[in-house]
């Protein structure tokens, strides 16, 4: 593997920091950095150069500024496994949980609320890979982090991890504003429904959507209604009682699996919403549907 | 007050709108829902959510619209054409509703397309050999998926079909939806068997067809009690939204016509009789006995210029895109007709009639160093209604048309109304109603109540309220355009056949 031209180990007082690297390649470097599995949140910044990487099977092109957010089983390397002139830095945290089901815990270093963890992760999950342009902070960030591990003054453990968290927070940020430069609502709000679907018996909450989407949670809760007539809550309620309609015909799962898949904390709270939307409850639905053949 | 309720089940939303029984306008509600891409050439929606969306934009109207005091007296149904859903014996769909813009018909369409068959069935049914028709959808299940599922198919319906039988048990089809299946007869008015054949399905996995005022249908209890209507209200089946569109727009006798610029487009006349065109350019469709509606749908009204926006639009995070779209129309209202020769061809999504050519391709043509930003915006426009003109040329060697009524939300934009007027050499009138295929269901709602003799007198109430005149020098100018731009079309078919296999 590579030499990095430096490297701040150990990290002893931070056990989920796992990598801090920046790396200048003066020469061109042949089976040097194949596509592989970084592990861990995996955040790399190009510094100089010009890179033209394989990411999750996909090929990308990446200038200075460029940042990579990966987690932690997906891939990143060279189609031809060279290592171009140019440089970059990047950080690996190990984070306590993170599945392909979205699942995110930090670990107890991070002061960002648990609920926006979960957010994270499931923007990083169905945002994959996440690839963001011309984002300089990420560098200054970077090299906050390893001057305060050098410097080791006065509560640096604490800067540190306040600075990771605000890391994280800037690139989720990027990646909802990304979406909206597009000026594409529609797309956006594409986007965002397959998320609810995929995740419906998450909790959600308006000012998660509107993050999803990368509008504060007033302007979002305007423009869905605007585009879709109903309110965002609404909508999700809406999502949620037409695939409890289709389970109920198309299964034999009990109630209560129903409504707790579909995002209902009880069968009582299900069945209310289900009679109040579609005048039948969810008993009676399914039994008009399996009697009658008409 | 009595009142009613037309329900308009479209591409991307359903509106739930009600009149007063002299067609006024007395609120509407509505809820969109999404169209799923599973694989590329695929389009799908999910039934339920659709029927969900409509109780939903029902309970919006009754409980924040209207007044309690005013009395609904009959419900009507509008739709989109060419859906195709499975259902088991007991209603329960077997998959989602696959929609009008499906194209995993493809290889089938032009199996039948180019045979002696094909003209037969199009002949007798009048709906285009093409993916978007359910005769193909239908036949495409036949070869693709199991023999076990396609045994538990007791019925392929439409989704208005479905949306009637969850309200009320029922399972009706009218001619007026039939005729846009590929499958129905337009001149004995019952499913054709040549093209049951092609389908492979016999007559009894369809509905039964009816005429579009039948009303011998009747909502659940359940319904009832929700919504608190009146155990008596009406059920009236209706038609599809073209057609009721046309009839909205007051054109149901020969003489005139429609156009509609919303993200898709058409042009149509009505008449008593079909029109037969050899290459089989246009659809006839029913709108009641006795009147067909016809004419040719694009592909690329306004989605094509709302794909500029995005592309080319002022950037900024907080830019809206009704701004944007202001923002560039003004700039293009500033260049001269024409565009100064820049000539842009519209196909971004392949294109239906007169071409239909699923492989055409857009394009800028004729650019010089002279042209700026502003004149593609300018040329953008002016080669989306160039297509519909072409559509329009083409009908009008079959029928003269004198008016021409425009709708939908790209179409009454002012540019483009004048554009319209311009390119045609015509003069140009927008409506009281904006949305002609509700107007046009509550119409077809007031003759039944008794309120007009006919669909012709009660299409005689609609107002216009806007014109646009032409401009003499401008559609000379635009006649040569636009033969330039039907010439191309043509000729570069090869081009874009090559270019389509390297787009993958």
């Amino acid at each position: 593997m590579n030499k990095p031209a430096y490297s701040l180990v150990p990290f002893s007082d931070f056990l989920h920091l796992k990598e801090l690297v920046r790396l200048k390649n003066q020469t061109v470097r042949l089976n040097d950095w194949p596509i592989e599995v970084k592990g861990g949140i995996y955040i790399l910044c190009i510094l100089e150069g010009k890179y033209e990487w394989i990411i999750e099977q996909k090929r990308y092109v990446l200038y200075p500024n460029d940042v990579v957010a990966l987690c932690p089983w997906q891939q990143l390397g060279s189609p031809t496994n060279t290592l171009e002139i140019g440089s970059f830095a990047w950080l690996k945290l190990e984070v306590e949980v993170f599945e392909p089901s979205g699942e995110l815990r930090l670990g107890a270093w991070s002061a960002i609320q648990e609920n926006d963890q979960k957010l994270m992760g499931r923007l990083m999950v169905s945002h994959a890979p996440m690839v963001l342009n011309q984002l300089k902070q990420v560098n200054d960030l970077l090299t906050k982090i390893e001057q305060e591990l050098k410097q080791a003054e006065f509560a640096y453990q604490t800067r540190v991890n306040q600075l990771l968290d605000e890391l994280l927070v800037i690139i989720v940020r990027q990646q909802s504003q990304q979406q909206n430069q597009r000026r594409d609502f529609p797309k956006a709000f594409e986007q965002l429904e397959k998320m609810l679907r995929d995740n419906l018996d998450y909790p959600w909450t308006v000012e998660e959507m509107a993050t999803v989407v990368g509008l504060g949670s007033t302007a979002f809760t305007e423009k869905v209604k605007a585009y879709s007539g109903f309110s965002p809550l609404n909508y999700l309620i809406n999502i949620r009682i037409a695939e409890a309609m289709r389970q109920l015909r198309q299964t034999e799962k009990s109630l209560t699996d129903i409504a707790l898949d579909t995002g209902f904390y009880s069968s009582q709270h299900f069945s209310t919403t289900f009679k109040k939307l579609t005048g039948y409850t969810p008993g009676h639905y399914r039994k008009r549907q399996t009697g009658d053949s008409s | 007050m009595e009142y009613i309720i037309t329900i308009d089940i479209g591409t991307t939303k359903v509106k739930a709108s009600a009149f007063d029984l002299t067609n006024n306008l007395l609120g509407t509600r509505q809820g969109s829902y999404p169209t799923f891409h599973p694989q590329p050439d695929f389009s799908e929606q999910d039934p339920e959510q659709i029927f969900l969306t409509v109780l939903y934009a029902l309970k919006g109207l009754f409980n924040d619209v209207l007044s309690k005091k005013y009395r609904p007296v009959a419900i009507v149904f509008s739709a989109s054409m060419h859906s195709v859903l499975p259902i088991d014996k007991h209603g329960v769909p077997l998959r989602n509703a696959v929609i009008w813009a499906d194209n995993r018909g493809r290889d089938e369409a032009m199996l039948l397309k180019n045979s002696n068959l094909g003209a037969a069935i199009y002949e007798q049914t009048g709906t285009p050999i093409h993916p978007m028709s359910p005769l193909i959808k239908i036949r495409w299940f036949g070869t693709n998926t199991s023999p076990s599922w396609l045994e538990k198919i007791y019925k392929f319906v439409s989704i208005k079909e479905y949306i009637i039988y969850q309200l009320t048990g029922q399972l009706v089809v009218d001619y007026s939806l039939a005729s846009s299946t590929g499958l129905f007869n337009i001149h004995q008015l019952n499913w054709e068997p040549s093209a049951l054949d092609f389908a492979r399905i016999k007559s009894h996995q369809l509905s039964e067809p009816v005429s579009i005022d039948f009303d011998d249908l009747k909502l659940k209890k359940e319904y009832i009690r929700l919504f608190r209507l009146p155990p008596t209200i009406k059920v009236i089946v209706g038609a599809s939204d073209g057609c009721l569109a046309t009839l909205g727009a007051g054109v149901v006798t020969e003489g005139d016509a429609t156009i509609t610029i919303g993200s898709s487009g058409a042009v149509r006349v009505a008449g008593k009789q079909v029109l037969v065109d050899e290459k089989q350019r246009f659809f006839n469709y029913i709108l009641t006995e006795g009147t067909y509606i016809s004419g040719g749908p694009t592909n690329n009204g306004g989605v094509v210029f709302e794909w500029f926006v995005q592309q080319f639009g002022a950037s900024g995070i907080n830019t809206d895109m009704e701004y944007a779209i202001n923002q560039l129309l003004m700039q293009a209202e500033r260049v001269p007709a024409g565009a100064r020769g820049l000539l842009f061809l519209p196909y971004l999504l392949g294109e239906r009639a007169p071409l239909w050519n699923a492989n055409a391709r857009g394009a800028y043509i004729g650019v010089n160093i002279t042209h700026e930003r502003t004149h593609f915006i300018r040329a953008t426009v002016e080669g989306i209604i160039y297509e519909v003109y072409s559509i329009g040329k083409l009908l009008q060697q079959y029928r003269s048309i004198q008016n021409l009524y425009i709708n939908g939300v790209y179409a009454t934009l002012p540019l483009f109304a004048q554009i319209l007027s311009d390119v045609f050499g015509k003069t140009v009138y927008i409506n009281d109603k904006h949305d002609s295929a509700s107007a046009g269901a509550a119409l077809l709602a007031s003759t039944k109540l008794g309120r007009y003799e006919n669909l012709e007198e009660a299409s005689r109430t609609i107002k216009s309220v806007k014109t646009y005149s032409p401009n003499d020098s401008n559609h000379q100018q635009y006649g040569q355009l636009s033969e330039i731009f039907d010439r191309l079309s043509y000729k570069l078919a090869e081009d874009f056949d090559d270019l389509v296999a390297l787009q993958g």
